[in-house]
C-alpha cells in the first residue's frame, strides 16, 4: 500500500479535565472520502479542528504528506476547512467571498479570476457571483461555502456537518452532489456527522468515535454489517437485541430458547445476541433462529412496513421491515401473533 | 404596518419629543430670523442678518476649531474604545459583563466632578507633574492645564465609555468562525483584521466616532474648564450669546448650525449602519 495522505498517531487533546481526544490512530488515503461518525461530545469536532489547525494537539503527531502538521497553524496547511455555520464573510460578494482564499496566495488577478469563474460554474452560482451571503438560500450558502474551500485546491478538505442545515430532500441530493464533487476534483474529503446514514452512503470509509477514542473503522459495508461493538451496532441503522446468556456452549435467551449466533460468546458470559430488522423473515425456512410474539405496532413507510413484536426473549419490541410485495402477500395485523425466523450467520454476540 | 399597536405604544414618548425637543427646535429655528433688540430681547422683524453673521470669518473659524478638537477627540476615542472594546469581547464570556461593568463605571459619577479631577492631574502642582518628579524628570514640563491638547484629553475621557459600549456590541456578535474561515483560507491575523473584522464592524466605529464627535463639537464645559477660556468651542460662543452678550436671536443661528451638522452626521451614519447591517446579520 502506498503511503496513506495523512496519518494520525495518539492524538491526544485535553481541555481541563476532559479528554476530548483520547489516543485516536487513523490513516487516511490519498482520495478517499472518509467519514469520522459520532454522537455530540464524541470528540469528532475537535479531531477536525486540530486536522484544520484550530486546535493544537498535547500529544501525538499529524502526518500530512510525510510532514508533521500538528503545530503549524491553519493559514499555513494545505488544508481547508467548511464549517458547519459555513462562515461565509457577510460584507464580501459570494465572488469576493471565494476569490478570498486565492488573494491569500497572492496568484495575478487574472488567474483568481478564471478560477472563480470555473468554480463558480461548477456549483452552478455563476449567475449570483454579486449577491451577499444574505441574498442568497441555505443551500445556496452551502455551495459558496464549498466552493470557497474547493477553489484552494487543498490537499485535505474537511467538512463540518455540510449539510446539517438542509432539509431532508436537498440533503439527499447534495450527498450525491458532494461525491461527484470529490470524485472531479480528486481531492481527499473528510467529513463529520452525526449522521450515520449520511456517512454510509458517502465515505468510502467511516471511522465511529465515542468519547474522544476510535471505536472502528472501515467501509459502510464492513461497519453495518460487521459492527465490532455493541455501541457501533446500536449507532448504526437499527438492530434488535435479545439480552442472552452462554450456557454449555450455546447462547440462551431470557425466555429459555436457543439462539445461534455466527460469534460465540465465552462460557457463562453475559451479553446480546443481534440482528438487523432486515435480515428478519416470515417463512419458516429462512434460518435457524425464529422467535414467536404478537404484532404490537404496525407503522406504513411506503417503502416498507415496520412491524413491532412483543416477545418473551427481548425486553424492547423485535422490529421487522417487510418490503410492500411480502406485506401484500401476506396481511398483517395488529394483535396477530407471528414467527419470524432469520439465519445464524446474520446474528452478531456481543458481551457486556 | 398594518398593526397600529406600536404606534399607540409610541404615543407618550413621540409626545414628550414633541413638546420638549421640536417644539424649542423650532422656536430657535424662528428666532434666528429676528432682529436683536437693542436692549437685548427681541424685535420680531424677519432678517437674514444672524445667519450671515455666522459667516463671518470669525465666527466660521471657531466652528472650523471646534469641528477639528471634535474630529481629533472622536479619532482618539475610536482608536482607544475599539482597541479596549476587542480586548473585552476577546476576554472570556463569563468575564466580560465585568470589564464591561469597569469600562462604564467613571460614566456614572458627576460630569463636573470627572472634568475638575483633570485640572487637579493637569495642573502645574497636579499629579502628572508630580509623577515626572518623582521619576527623577527636573525639567520645565511643558504647560497641560488650560490648552487645546487639555481639552481634547478631557473630551476623550468623558465619551470613551460611549466608544467601548458602540464597538463592544458589534465585536462580541461576530461569529467566532468567521475569523476562523478567514485564517483557513490562509490570511494572518493582521489581514483577518484588516479585511474581515474590521469591515464588519465598522458601524459600531461609526456610531461611536459620531456620538463623540455630536457631543464634543457643541460641549461648552469641557473647553472653559479645561480650555481656560484661552479659546472658544461653538458650544461657549452660543452660551455667550444666550447668558452674557444677551443677542439671543444670534445665538439662535449659531445653534441651527450646529443642529443641523449634528444631524447631518447622525443622518449619515444612520445610512452607514443601515448599509453594513448585511455584516451584522447572521443565521
Amino acid at each position: 500500500m502506498t503511503q496513506p495522505l495523512l496519518t494520525i498517531r495518539n492524538a491526544q487533546k485535553r481541555f481541563g479535565n476532559v479528554k476530548a481526544i483520547d489516543g485516536i490512530d487513523l490513516d487516511v488515503q490519498e482520495n478517499e472520502f472518509f467519514a469520522l461518525l459520532g454522537a455530540s461530545g464524541s470528540g469528532k469536532t475537535t479531531l477536525l479542528r486540530m486536522l484544520a489547525g484550530f486546535e493544537m494537539p498535547d500529544g501525538g503527531e499529524i502526518i500530512l504528506d510525510g510532514k508533521d502538521v500538528s503545530q503549524v497553524p491553519p493559514n499555513h496547511r494545505p488544508v481547508n476547512l467548511m464549517f458547519q455555520s459555513y462562515a461565509l464573510f457577510p460584507h464580501m460578494s459570494v465572488a469576493q467571498n471565494i476569490a478570498y482564499g486565492l488573494e491569500m496566495e497572492k496568484l495575478p488577478k487574472a488567474q483568481i479570476k478564471s478560477r472563480v469563474d470555473d468554480i463558480l460554474d461548477v456549483i452552478q452560482l455563476g449567475q449570483l457571483a454579486r449577491r451577499k451571503p444574505d441574498q442568497l438560500s441555505g443551500g445556496q450558502r452551502q455551495r459558496v461555502a464549498l466552493a470557497r474551500a474547493l477553489v484552494k485546491r487543498p490537499r485535505l478538505l474537511l467538512l463540518d456537518e455540510p449539510l446539517g442545515a438542509l432539509d431532508k430532500k436537498l440533503r439527499g441530493d447534495m450527498q450525491l452532489e458532494l461525491k461527484r464533487i470529490q470524485h472531479e476534483f480528486g481531492i481527499t474529503f473528510i467529513i463529520v456527522t452525526h449522521d450515520q446514514e449520511e456517512a454510509l452512503v458517502m465515505a468510502d470509509r467511516v471511522a465511529i468515535l465515542k468519547d474522544g477514542k476510535l471505536l472502528q473503522s472501515g467501509t459502510p459495508h464492513e461497519i453495518y454489517e460487521h459492527p465490532q461493538s455493541r455501541f457501533a451496532a446500536d449507532f448504526i441503522g437499527v438492530m434488535n437485541f435479545f439480552p442472552v446468556r452462554e450456557q454449555g456452549g450455546k447462547l440462551v435467551a431470557k425466555d429459555g430458547s436457543v439462539i445461534a449466533a455466527a460469534k460465540k460468546l465465552e462460557a457463562g458470559q453475559e451479553g446480546v445476541a443481534a440482528v438487523r430488522p432486515e435480515r428478519l423473515h416470515l417463512n419458516g425456512d429462512a434460518g435457524e433462529n425464529s422467535v414467536t410474539g404478537t404484532v404490537s405496532d404496525i407503522a406504513y413507510h411506503g417503502l416498507d412496513l415496520q412491524v413491532h413484536l412483543k416477545t418473551a426473549a427481548a425486553p424492547e419490541p423485535v422490529l421487522i421491515r417487510l418490503t410492500a410485495d411480502i406485506a401484500e402477500a401476506r396481511p398483517i395485523s395488529v394483535g396477530d401473533t407471528v414467527t419470524v425466523n432469520w439465519a445464524a450467520r446474520d446474528t452478531r454476540a456481543f458481551a457486556h | 404596518m398594518t398593526d397600529r399597536k406600536p404606534l399607540y405604544l409610541m404615543t407618550p414618548a413621540l409626545a414628550w419629543l414633541t413638546a420638549f425637543m421640536v417644539v424649542p427646535c423650532l422656536l430657535i429655528l424662528a428666532l434666528g430670523f429676528f432682529r436683536r433688540g437693542i436692549y437685548g430681547g427681541i424685535e420680531y422683524t424677519f432678517t437674514l442678518e444672524n445667519v450671515a453673521l455666522v459667516f463671518d470669518p470669525l465666527y466660521a473659524s471657531i466652528f472650523l476649531k471646534s469641528a477639528a478638537i471634535a474630529g481629533l477627540s472622536a479619532l482618539i476615542a475610536v482608536v482607544i474604545g475599539y482597541t479596549a472594546a476587542f480586548a473585552i469581547a476577546a476576554a472570556p464570556t463569563r468575564r466580560q459583563p465585568t470589564l464591561l461593568f469597569f469600562a462604564v463605571l467613571p460614566f456614572w459619577s458627576n460630569y463636573l466632578v470627572r472634568t475638575y479631577a483633570w485640572i487637579v492631574m493637569l495642573n502645574r502642582e497636579g499629579l502628572v507633574a508630580g509623577i515626572a518628579a518623582w521619576l527623577g524628570y527636573d525639567g520645565e514640563l511643558p504647560k497641560m492645564l488650560y490648552t487645546e491638547t487639555a481639552v481634547v484629553i478631557g473630551l476623550v475621557y468623558n465619551y470613551l465609555p460611549f466608544v467601548i459600549l458602540a464597538c463592544y456590541a458589534p465585536l462580541s456578535r461576530l461569529n467566532p468562525e468567521i475569523a476562523e474561515a478567514s485564517r483557513d483560507l490562509g490570511a494572518s491575523a493582521w489581514t483577518t483584521f484588516r479585511r474581515v473584522i474590521l469591515p464588519m464592524t465598522v458601524p459600531g466605529i461609526a456610531t461611536g466616532f459620531v456620538f463623540v464627535f455630536v457631543l464634543s463639537i457643541g460641549n461648552f464645559v469641557t473647553p472653559a474648564l479645561l480650555g481656560g477660556g484661552n479659546f472658544q468651542m461653538i458650544g461657549n460662543l452660543v452660551y455667550a450669546q444666550f447668558l452674557t452678550a444677551n443677542d439671543w436671536p444670534f445665538g439662535a443661528a449659531l445653534s441651527m448650525f450646529l443642529i443641523a451638522i449634528m444631524m447631518g452626521l447622525l443622518t449619515l451614519q444612520t445610512f452607514a449602519t443601515e448599509r453594513a447591517s448585511g455584516a451584522r446579520r447572521e443565521d
